[in-house]
């Protein structure tokens, strides 16, 4: 079944301010997305107005799942609707084991030992990090790959990711690039992908690239755009953004 | 109706030493019963205390074992059944242990330790044995020691003294249940020898209307270890303190507290991490949960003599409000005579994370089960700690009671 997620007019408020200005992105499962842009742009108030953390709050805009209104769903029933984000630092938990969280998160607990440990194996994540409670004392990298577990065993429609490639080094972030891009195929999971570098886009070939500048999407291409990225940096992309308002 | 003074005299005059319970008798009315001006009493609800309630009366009827005290003896070396402080079985003989009741023993030191403090002065004069656990010289015992101490009558006095000679390694389980409308005030003293590894585990499991005052004293000589798990979930007023002395060089003290509160459930901990010897270490975590109405007090005093250098002592506690009506007070203090040691403290007062709980939900885990998960989490790192075989049973017990609280809660 192919699904979609649509994002329109988007406006939220982090603290007082303003910092999405009306973002719109549309995509299907199955489809990868990335979203590069510079440093305040709106990247991560994005991925975490989507999965509704404490202190983002929408001013206007919509954002539908397949026609279904997800800023009117409490972060549980959006997780349970088919959109998970995966943290940029992913939150420690004491005392709470990955297995059990995932059990409470819906995971089918019969044979749920040996997916987490072959999802560990594939995204490089030695096996017994599993084991130890939810990403404490865990380094940079293995709280991203533990990420990528919970993406692989609760198979959502689409995964947000925040600044993917933070903490990874290059063979890390290329291994979690191949599992992004499994998932595509194996479940049409639509891949939304936060990031500041182009290194990502070697191991997941965008369907569509969005620049976002001062909250809006100000451009948007195939693959060819990252080039232009590289090239020429943000800055004519800013200028394009001033121009438009 | 008999009052507790007729109760306590009768019984002292049919004891062998009735003079020296007479005399703790006496200094238990001199002291008279605490009130709450009195600062270490401050959050006790004593207004609501009347002895006479907890006049011994006609024997009621003896329960069958819990299955917490099944599932504790399944895993046990040697299980002493204690009801009322009086021993009523003790299952077979375990190598290198051996446990005694010493009816007629007065330790006067004991006395003297506890000259200001009336509860221990009611259990000098009213408990009807010191039951005692020694654990041979170098032996090492693998499989714990259970003491169960039931209290079926309205009142209770246990005591208990366990040592451990040099070298010796044993763990030792105190469990406390029954206690319905009861008055429970348990001595227990621990003498940890040289080189000796004390694992001590303290249950609370008493009935929601009982009053829990407890103390215990562990002393540790030179080398030796007392690693100590004290959890409370039981009674309306449950009060513990726990004293350590690190009396020989290079002795080593761990203190875990764990409480839940709930109803209108008071938990009172105190500790005392004396320090009297170079090298000595101590690590203290106090965390507990309160809901409902129900309120917790911490007070911990890390005090380290002049001559205790090298000392390297640490307190921490944590408290998670669980509902608006809740209230938790920590006091820790420190008392040092001494430059050269290292200190720490903290501690903490308040609800559960936001944002952990936010990152859990945003897994698709309900709000209620994102709560119980971060509760029994936060207990999961002292349970973690508790020895292997009973760590899984605890864990077991300690869930089952926070469903029952979380669904409150939540």
């Amino acid at each position: 079944m192919s699904s979609q997620l649509v994002i329109e007019g988007l406006h939220v408020e982090v603290g007082g301010v303003l910092v999405l200005k009306g973002l719109d992105l549309s995509m299907r499962s199955g489809e990868v997305h990335v979203i590069m842009g510079p440093n305040g742009s709106g990247k991560s108030t994005l991925a975490h107005a989507l999965a509704g953390r404490p202190g983002y709050r929408v001013v206007s805009g919509t954002v539908t799942l397949d026609g279904v209104d997800l800023l009117g769903l409490t972060p549980t029933e959006r997780a349970r609707a088919g959109l998970l984000l995966a943290l940029q630092q992913p939150l420690e938990v004491p005392g709470v084991r990955p297995y059990d969280l995932l059990v409470a998160a819906g995971a089918d607990p019969s044979g749920l030992r040996e997916r987490m440990i072959d999802e560990a194996r594939r995204v490089e994540l030695a096996p017994d990090v599993l084991d130890r409670f939810v990403n404490v004392d865990l380094s940079g990298g293995e709280r991203k790959r533990a990420e990528m577990v919970q993406v692989g065993v609760l198979r959502p429609r689409f995964a947000v990711l925040d600044e993917i490639d933070s903490g990874l080094d290059v063979d890390a972030l290329g291994a979690v690039a191949r599992r992004l891009s499994a998932a595509a195929d194996e479940w049409g999971c639509g891949i939304l992908a936060i990031t500041h570098f182009r290194r990502l886009l070697g191991e997941l070939v965008p369907t569509r690239i969005h620049v976002v500048s001062d909250g809006r999407v100000v451009a948007t291409g195939g693959p060819e755009l990252a080039e232009v990225l590289e090239r020429d940096g943000y800055e004519p992309f800013r200028a394009s953004a001033t121009e438009a308002s | 109706m008999t009052t507790f003074t007729d109760a306590a005299t009768s019984f002292i005059a049919l004891q062998p030493d009735a003079d020296a319970r007479t005399r703790a008798w006496a200094s238990f009315e001199d002291l008279g019963l605490p009130t709450t001006t009195d600062e270490v009493w401050r959050y006790a609800p004593l207004s609501e205390f009347v002895l006479d309630r907890f006049a011994p009366s006609a024997p009621r009827p003896a329960r069958a074992d819990s299955a917490m005290v099944e599932g504790l003896a399944a895993h046990a070396g040697l299980v002493v059944r204690v009801v009322d402080g009086v021993v009523a079985s003790t299952s077979a003989a375990l190598d290198g242990v051996s446990v005694t009741v010493e009816a007629t023993r007065r330790d006067e030191s004991l006395a003297a330790r506890y000259a200001d403090d009336a509860f221990a002065q009611l259990n000098a004069a009213l408990a009807p044995a010191t039951i005692t656990v020694r654990v041979a010289r170098g032996a090492h015992v693998t499989r714990p020691v259970v003491i169960v101490h039931r209290t079926d009558a309205r009142s209770s006095f246990p005591r208990t003294l366990v040592t451990l000679e040099e070298g010796a390694d044993a763990t030792v389980v105190e469990y406390y249940e029954g206690g319905d409308d009861a008055l429970v005030v348990p001595i227990s003293e621990y003498q940890v020898g040289e080189n000796a590894v004390l694992r001590l585990v303290t249950y609370q499991r008493l009935a929601p209307s009982a009053w829990h005052v407890a103390r215990s004293t562990g002393v540790v000589a030179r080398d030796g270890r007392l690693l100590q798990a004290v959890v409370g979930l039981g009674g309306y007023y449950d009060r513990s303190r726990n004293d350590a002395v690190l009396e020989g060089a290079g002795s080593h003290n761990e203190l875990r507290t764990t409480f839940l509160g709930a109803g209108r459930q008071v938990h009172d901990f105190r500790t005392h991490q004396l320090h009297l010897a170079p090298h000595s270490s101590s690590l203290l975590l106090s965390k507990g949960a309160v809901a409902d109405e129900s309120r917790s007090i911490y007070t911990g005093l890390i005090e380290i003599e002049h001559g205790a250098r090298r000392t390297d002592a640490r307190q921490t506690n944590h408290n998670l409000l669980l509902s608006p009506h809740a209230h938790a007070d920590s006091v820790p203090n420190l008392d040092i005579r001494e430059n050269d040691v290292r200190c720490a403290h903290a501690s903490s007062v308040g609800p559960l994370d936001e944002l952990q709980r936010w990152y859990l939900e945003s897994r698709g885990v309900t709000p209620a089960d994102a709560q119980r998960l971060m509760i029994r989490g936060f207990y999961n790192e002292m349970l973690v700690a508790l020895p292997a075989q009973l760590a899984e049973l605890v864990e077991r017990d300690v869930t089952s009671e926070l469903e029952s609280v979380t669904a409150v809660a939540s």
